[in-house]
């Protein structure tokens, strides 16, 4: 695989090739299974998004075992049925498709972790959007799932995907940048645009904690998803109208891995700061868990 | 760079059953590895658990992660919430301890899980490291203790022979032109070896190998 986003953005140029077909090649070449078998484990992933965004927008909702989450995509579909969204429908849809996964991921259902389970609804949300404005064909969306994994494999080397070591921006951030790069390839932008727009994606998000309210992935992680997909398809966007970022792509990986190193523990997933650590976050842990718990 | 993660499906994927990939599918993945390691079903498993674990294991499900580890399901199987009920009932007694202080194998997601039955008694380490990959990094087998280098795939075999010939033989199997590291530890009861091959084998070479080596594990 590649070790640096700058090494997939010249190999592509050079070669001529989209980046899909780099990490195809590469994971071959490395797993030793045939092309059709890599091919159809990644169209399966795809198979498990579509199936998890579904679930989480029929009927009354999905809903948590402690109630916390739930029914939230459905408000979302019920109110682009019904209004005018300030920020537009494909972002609407893009938004109602990540919360659905991360309230079906909450419930024990089953989702495709990109590259988390906490994240999983970030990239959904982008295909969502993708197939919305491009139409892409199922071809191009497992395409789309090969690049993103591509430069999710970079950021999961250099910095990391766990929200425990590295906060939330390891996680909705990793997700959404690359995703953000990713889009820019299926809507035909250059190798290096997509590199823009990973770097924009996540100079944004850089510092968020994860402070997950007595330890469930549920609030605030559903609707931070959202924001995943919103935040992806912003930088995708810039980066396709020719914007740049000045840190170059790989030097805003390190800066999320020192950011994430330098954040307490009480950020890292543990459930005692942030959010976790209001009094409301407390009464909610003691609710669920009674009070001896530290 | 430490290339933890190797292949794309690391990065998109597992498919899982929620909630967390770290605290559930990660959580599976180190009982499942467990349960290859002991090489047998064990009747009591005790699961150590440090830090991050320690503090949020319930509400992450990774108590029934890692009894459907044990279990031997897979991340996606719909049994995994169920997994603890069906493992009492399966005669295993599964018990977990939030330890104070900092995970002795250095990793804020640590489960340490002991297992014995009537006749064996083995220790695993294991820490999920993100989006459901995790790393191997202490093992005790037949009193011999070893730390491996982390992460998947990974080769175990307790040599009991103290066979350097067949090691060799071994060795030159494993690699098939790549690389190949390797740590050892000397004890009484005989060596024990981990080889991280970095690249995943084909079915068949690993067939091949276990008829060959006796107890030899291949984690992946």
């Amino acid at each position: 695989m590649y070790e640096s986003i700058k090494q997939i953005v010249t190999t592509a140029e050079k070669k001529k090739q989209p980046i899909c077909q780099l990490i195809i090649d590469a994971e071959v070449a490395d797993s030793g299974v045939s092309r059709d078998a890599v091919w159809n484990k990644m169209k399966r992933n795809l198979d498990t998004m579509r199936q998890a965004v579904k679930k989480g927008e029929t009927g009354a909702g999905v809903h948590s075992p402690t109630g916390l989450t739930g029914g939230e995509a459905i408000k979302v579909k019920k109110y682009r049925e019904q209004h005018k969204s300030l920020s537009g429908d494909t972002m609407m849809g893009a938004v109602q498709a990540a919360l659905a996964t991360n309230e079906v991921n909450a419930a024990l259902g089953v989702i495709c972790a990109t590259p988390t389970a906490g994240s999983a609804g970030t990239m959904p949300g982008v295909i969502a959007a993708l197939e919305d404005r491009l139409h892409l064909s199922e071809e191009q969306l497992v395409n789309f799932l090969f690049t993103a994994g591509g430069f999710g494999l970079v950021i999961a080397n250099h910095a990391n995907i766990a929200g425990a070591t590295g906060g939330c921006q390891a996680e909705v951030g990793s997700a959404s940048a690359m995703a953000a790069a990713a889009a820019v390839e299926a809507a035909g932008g250059t190798p290096q645009q997509s590199a823009e727009a990973l770097s924009i994606a996540i100079s944004n998000l850089l510092g968020l904690v994860c402070d997950p309210i007595a330890g469930l992935v549920e609030v605030p992680c559903v609707k931070r998803n959202a924001i995943g997909t919103a935040n992806a398809l912003v930088a995708a966007d810039l980066a396709l109208a020719g914007c740049t970022s000045l840190i170059p792509a790989d030097e805003c990986i390190q800066a999320m891995d020192k950011v994430g190193r330098n954040l307490p523990s009480s950020l890292r997933e543990t459930g005692m700061g942030g959010l976790a650590g209001t009094p409301t976050g407390q009464r909610i842990r003691a609710k669920i868990f009674g009070k001896d718990v530290k | 760079m430490s290339s933890i993660y190797r292949s794309v499906f690391d990065i998109i994927g597992p498919i899982m059953v929620g909630p967390s990939s770290s605290h559930t599918a990660g959580a599976v993945a180190i009982g499942r590895a467990a349960r290859v390691i002991f090489q047998d079903v064990p009747t009591k498993v005790t699961v150590h658990y440090y830090e991050s674990f320690a503090k949020t294991h319930r509400g992450h499900g990774t108590d029934f992660a890692i009894a459907a580890g044990i279990m031997g399901f897979a991340p996606d199987d719909k049994r995994v919430p169920k997994a603890p009920q069906l493992a009492k009932a399966a005669g295993i007694d599964i018990r977990y301890v939030e330890e104070e202080g900092p995970s002795p194998i250095h990793h804020p997601n640590t489960a340490i899980l002991e297992m014995e039955n009537g006749s064996h008694h083995t220790t695993v380490g294991g820490c999920s490291v993100g989006g459901g990959a995790i790393e191997i990094r202490s093992v005790k087998a037949q009193n011999v203790e070893l730390t491996p280098t982390g992460p998947l795939p990974m080769v175990l075999y307790l040599d009991r022979d103290k066979n350097l010939h067949q090691i060799q033989a071994l060795k030159e199997q494993l690699m098939g032109g790549s690389q190949l590291k390797e740590r050892k530890k000397k004890a009484t009861t005989g060596d024990l070896y981990e080889f991280d091959t970095l690249k995943n084998l084909s079915p068949e070479k690993i067939a091949e190998l276990e008829k060959k080596y006796k107890g030899i594990v291949f984690l992946k």
